[in-house]
């Protein structure tokens, strides 16, 4: 079957398919280094073919009942449980109005094939360096709640994503959900740029947030370092309002402030030209 | 090895998998439903798109025991009656295939986008099939197809919170 290649067929593992969080931490438990944990598998599976991982048990959360909560209730924030996919969080342009550097961020993954399995979750926790949820997730301040053997914890995204394929979770934890803050009355966006690439060579998310007495900037860059990068440059220009002096003044920050590396996709002087280009673009939209 | 039960185009089809089989290899090679196509085996192409509960999924990125107990549909099974869909004889008409090897999946996605958004404008179209490619460079000629089925269809445009547009 599949021409017997190694990248058609998949290593041999067990499949389970838990229903509670509780079930969950057990099999965790009980199998320990020899299995990963499974969302939508978009990129386990992929991960697999390649023989990248090749775990001996494979743990569905799926069906997970607490995994599938969606909950945007007005004034509570958002609650983004593990199983919840991408197309479910665009469906009916729900984050359009409230989380919108989260909604540009997430149309634009991939496919629509794709997000249909794709969970946000998963997409966090692969922490790979040129995707384009944790920058928006930043932007919005946004939490990870985990739970593990000990108990619940919750990590700012920030913090949870400590490097290339490196993310603050221990070996028998699960992420359960994303937790969000109410965003009400704050104006945000996204832009990248992925020049063909299935991958974005720079990207940016902007939050200006206004509770009606202190006005803040959230400004947080993708794609160009191993980490997103926060640029306090940035935000303390645009803080006191988007003009098209403090947008000059920003582009010209971002390019010289904001630390680039060179890798596969780009060298990081090239980088540092496409954050003018972002910056100067995402930032336009916003006083359109 | 498990037992499992999948309903494919109406038929209700039992087998005996593997834990590590794709839903990919459960329909062409278990079931020999050779219209779902093997290409890059990673997702990017498309070929291999099915409609499982009812969404468009790529089969190449689905073990086939989370099937189990449900509904895949295939190019096979978008009519009922034998007849061809207004998509499919509008492909013939506009020549929208060439050597074919993509056609299915194609299809089955332009008949799904036409049902869920009857009048798709070019970026519509553009983004519901952004995960398919045609190595024959159709896309003019689909988009031909797709606007004639368009221009045939008396239904007016769906509101818009409803359209399943991700």
């Amino acid at each position: 079957m599949s021409f017997g290649s190694p990248y058609t067929t998949l290593p041999d593992f067990e499949y389970h398919r838990p229903t509670s969080l509780e079930e969950a931490l057990g099999m965790l438990r009980q199998y320990g280094d020899e299995a990963k944990l499974m969302g939508g598998g978009v990129g386990l599976i992929a991960f697999m073919k390649e023989r990248l991982m090749s775990p001996t048990h494979v743990i569905d959360l799926k069906e997970v009942k607490e995994f599938k909560l969606l909950n945007n209730a007005p004034g509570k924030g958002l609650t983004i449980g593990a199983a919840v996919t991408l197309s479910e969080l665009l469906e009916g342009g729900m984050l359009r109005k409230e989380y919108t550097v989260l909604h540009e961020a997430l149309a634009k993954v991939a496919d629509p094939m794709i997000r249909r399995r794709a969970t946000l979750v998963g997409n966090l926790c692969e922490a790979i360096p040129w995707v384009d949820s944790p920058p928006a997730l930043i932007a919005l301040d946004a939490t990870v709640a985990i739970a593990g053997p000990d108990g619940r914890r919750n990590v700012p995204v920030s913090g949870f994503i400590r490097g290339p394929v490196d993310i603050d979770l221990g070996p028998s934890e699960i992420v359960t959900a994303i937790d969000i803050p109410q965003a009400k009355g704050a104006q945000s966006a996204f832009e990248k740029f992925t020049g063909g690439s299935e991958f974005s060579l720079a990207s940016v998310a902007v939050m200006m947030s206004n509770d009606g007495r202190n006005r803040r900037a959230r400004v947080v860059y993708g794609s160009v370092n191993s980490t997103p990068v926060r640029s306090a440059d940035v935000e303390e220009t645009i803080g006191d309002g988007i003009t098209p002096r403090s947008i000059r003044k920003a582009a010209d920050l971002a390019s010289e402030k904001v630390e680039c590396v060179d890798d596969v996709l780009a060298t990081a002087a090239y980088r540092r030209h496409l954050l003018k280009v972002i910056t100067t673009k995402v930032l336009k939209r916003m006083i359109q | 090895m498990r037992e499992i039960s999948v309903t494919v185009n109406g038929r209700a089809r039992k087998r005996m998998i593997k834990d590590n089989e794709l839903l990919l290899d459960f329909l062409r090679e278990r079931l020999e439903v050779r219209s779902v196509k093997a290409a890059c085996w990673r997702g990017e192409c498309g070929l291999c798109t099915v409609m499982l509960d009812g969404h468009l999924v790529k089969s190449c990125l689905v073990l086939a025991v989370e099937a189990d107990g449900r509904v895949v549909k295939t190019v096979e099974g978008i009519t009922d009656d034998g007849e061809l869909a207004p998509i499919q004889k509008a492909f013939v008409t506009h020549g929208a295939a060439q050597c074919g090897f993509c056609t299915p999946a194609w299809v089955l996605a332009t008949h799904e986008l036409l049902r869920v958004n009857p009048h798709p404008s070019d970026v519509d179209l553009v983004e519901a099939t952004s995960g398919l490619v045609c190595r024959c460079g159709t896309y003019n000629q689909i988009r031909d197809a797709v606007a004639e089925v368009s221009a045939a269809t008396k239904v007016r445009r769906l509101p818009r919170e409803s359209l399943a547009r991700a």
